[in-house]
């Protein structure tokens, strides 16, 4: 029997060392160059954004507006409106509903502005 | 030859028609060739030419105060034709609304419904030349892209129709003075005459009857007309001015022993710029965006409000219409990408549009035309024009704007800026549509009118006025096809005086 490790187990080996290798350097360059955000209270909501800087300056033009703005009251009221991961379906909803609000005189669904406005005080 | 130049008749001279019409507009020569078959004397009264005169256009100069307006001078034409020398040819009936009386609107309502006049429309259509009468109907047809989805609410694709002069090369909208001037050549019993600007309504002694016009020419010619009946027909700002200048019998002036004559002027605030939609794919139908041609009439989109809705929030009329295309800014840009990204639709191509707007006012008794002391050169009063726009006015047609921007979210087609909060912003892109209207209002009850729901001046059997002066309370669309119809209706009216 031969002691020479077969091709296919060869290949195996390499294709995972280089997975792992891409996948550090992926790591590597997001710890460098991407954004990061400390932990918040709030992590939960602002999970279900897709651009946090895009929405942190709607929140901001908002809350300009609305100085009485508390990120832990709106939060409560998210949580109550909002399951994890069902935000379109709730802002569809809202939106039905006129719940609709400005944000920097843009009309959109209020939970979206709320939740932007989190991100801003974060 | 039936024109006859003012200029030429002997001063000194009486004349006797029938039917006096005074105003060579559109509403004056629409009852002239509606009246063509009557036997009956007619003489249409133009105080222009048949082309601008510097001078003659100079008699309707005045003052302006209050909310920034057009110099009166320049917001109409004094010459055979009248304003539809100048108009764009956006064609709209009015809503059924409209007509009603609007409890959160004061003084709203006409004396009757829109069934009344429905029936002259097809005939003011043909007269503007805008193609089938199909406005809203078009929806309902083949047309060259798809209509703007949007979810269920108060706004829906509303369509202005456009008079477009037949064989006109350069597509311009029917101008009524040489579209016409053949067709009032061949009536008969129309005599036309031109320069003659009518200085004075002369009442006989009891007040109750109208004696005879004074005319008068830049030339220095004058001379009397003394018919059995008049229609004055000078347009929604001049047709104030002769009724209120006529006030050496009537202290007050004609028709105006309840003060309300000049009073409650309005015309169609314009805002540019009052909103940004976007539109997340990028695409919409060149409709929305400019007047098409397409089933026999020339077209454009407008977002109108429904009259639920109106009725619903309380609010006026105001018809939206998508200018030029326009860029976003950062805070824009994120708007839409936070946006998009939450509802699961891809923006990355979104254009971006300027929205302008029609907007019905408040009717407001202090927005009014009066004498000055300042005089024409053929001695005529000039007038001051007090224009106001309410706040109210503005808050309304912002409510409509969150709407729009509503369904845009709920259709997933885009979403909406409101460029306009404050009443500085408001006004500082104000403009406006050209259309006067209310100053001699129609209402059944002489307290509340200057004319009945038969145009007849109330207290004087033999004076009647047309044009859109005489509209209560005035929607959003365009005057000119609904005047029009108005005066048709009046043709049949007098049609029975006459016999």
């Amino acid at each position: 029997m031969s002691a020479r490790p077969n091709r296919r187990a060869m290949l195996m080996v390499g294709a995972g060392l280089g997975a792992l290798m891409l996948g550090a350097g992926g790591y590597e360059a997001w710890r460098l160059f991407g954004r990061h955000y400390p932990p918040t209270p709030y992590d939960d909501l602002l999970s279900q954004l897709t651009d946090r800087e895009a929405a942190r300056k709607i929140g901001s033009a908002y809350s300009a507006s609305h100085p009485e703005f508390s990120a832990r009251s709106a939060a409560h009221l998210l949580r109550s409106r909002i399951r994890a991961n069902d935000l379109r379906p709730a802002l569809l909803t809202e939106i039905a509903d006129n719940s609709v609000i400005e944000a920097g005189h843009w009309v959109m669904p209020e939970s979206l502005v709320l939740l932007c406005a989190i991100a801003a005080k974060t | 030859m039936n024109f006859i130049d003012a200029r030429q008749v002997p001063s000194g001279t009486v004349l006797r028609p029938d039917l006096a019409i005074i105003g060579g507009g559109p509403a004056g020569i629409s009852l002239a060739l509606a009246l063509a078959n009557m036997q009956i004397k007619m003489l249409l009264l133009e105080g222009g030419g048949m082309e601008f005169d510097s001078a003659t256009q100079a008699l309707y100069a005045g003052t302006e105060t209050g909310v920034h307006y057009i110099p009166l001078d320049a917001t109409r034409m004094r010459y055979l034709g009248g304003s539809t020398n100048h108009w764009g040819g956006w064609s709209r009936p009015l809503n059924e609304s409209d007509f009603e009386k609007r409890d959160w609107i004061p003084y709203s309502g006409w004396p009757f419904p829109r069934s009344e006049i429905e029936p002259y429309y097809p005939r003011a259509q043909a007269l503007i030349e805008g193609g089938p009468f199909l406005y809203d109907g078009l929806a309902d047809g083949k047309l060259p892209g798809d209509l703007l989805p949007l979810g269920k609410g108060g706004l829906y694709t509303s369509f202005f129709q456009f008079s477009q002069w037949r064989g006109n090369p350069d597509h311009l909208p029917t101008a009524f003075g040489k579209r016409y001037a053949q067709d009032l050549k061949r009536i008969p019993n129309l005599q036309l005459m031109l320069n003659a600007n009518v200085a004075g309504l002369r009442l006989a002694e009891d007040v109750r009857w109208l004696d005879h016009l004074d005319v008068a020419t830049l030339s220095g010619v004058k001379f009397t007309v003394k018919p059995r009946h008049t229609v004055l027909a000078c347009g929604g700002i001049e047709n104030a001015r002769l009724l209120l200048a006529s006030n050496d019998r009537a202290p007050a002036g004609v028709g105006n022993s309840e003060g309300l004559v000049g009073r409650f002027f309005a015309d169609h605030a314009i805002p540019r710029s009052t909103a940004t939609l976007v539109v997340f794919g990028g695409k919409i139908a060149g409709f929305y965006k400019t007047n098409l041609n397409a089933r026999g009439t020339h077209f454009r989109a407008t977002l109108a409000p429904t009259e639920e809705f109106k009725r619903k929030r309380r609010l006026l009329d105001s018809l939206i219409t998508m200018d030029q295309r326009t860029e976003l800014d950062e805070l824009g840009r994120a708007a839409v990408a936070t946006t998009s990204a939450a509802l699961g639709i891809d923006a990355s191509n979104a254009k971006a549009y300027a929205l302008g707007c029609g907007l019905e006012l408040t009717p407001d008794p202090y927005r009014r035309v009066t004498l000055t002391g300042e005089r024409d050169v053929l001695g005529m009063p000039r007038l001051k024009l007090n224009m106001t726009i309410s706040d109210h006015d503005f808050a309304s047609y912002r409510q409509t704007l969150v709407e729009l921007g509503r369904q845009l979210l709920a259709s997933k087609a885009g979403m909406l800026r409101l460029d306009r909060k404050s009443r500085a912003e408001w006004l500082g892109v104000l403009d406006w549509g050209n259309h006067h209207l209310g100053t001699t209002r129609m209402h059944q009850d002489p307290k509340q009118g200057v004319v009945d729901a038969n145009l007849q001046v109330h207290g004087l059997a033999n004076l009647f006025v047309a044009g859109s002066s005489v509209f209560p309370t005035y929607g959003a669309s365009n005057p000119t096809l609904n005047l029009v119809a108005l005066t048709l209706r009046l043709a049949d009216h007098l049609k029975g005086v006459f016999r």
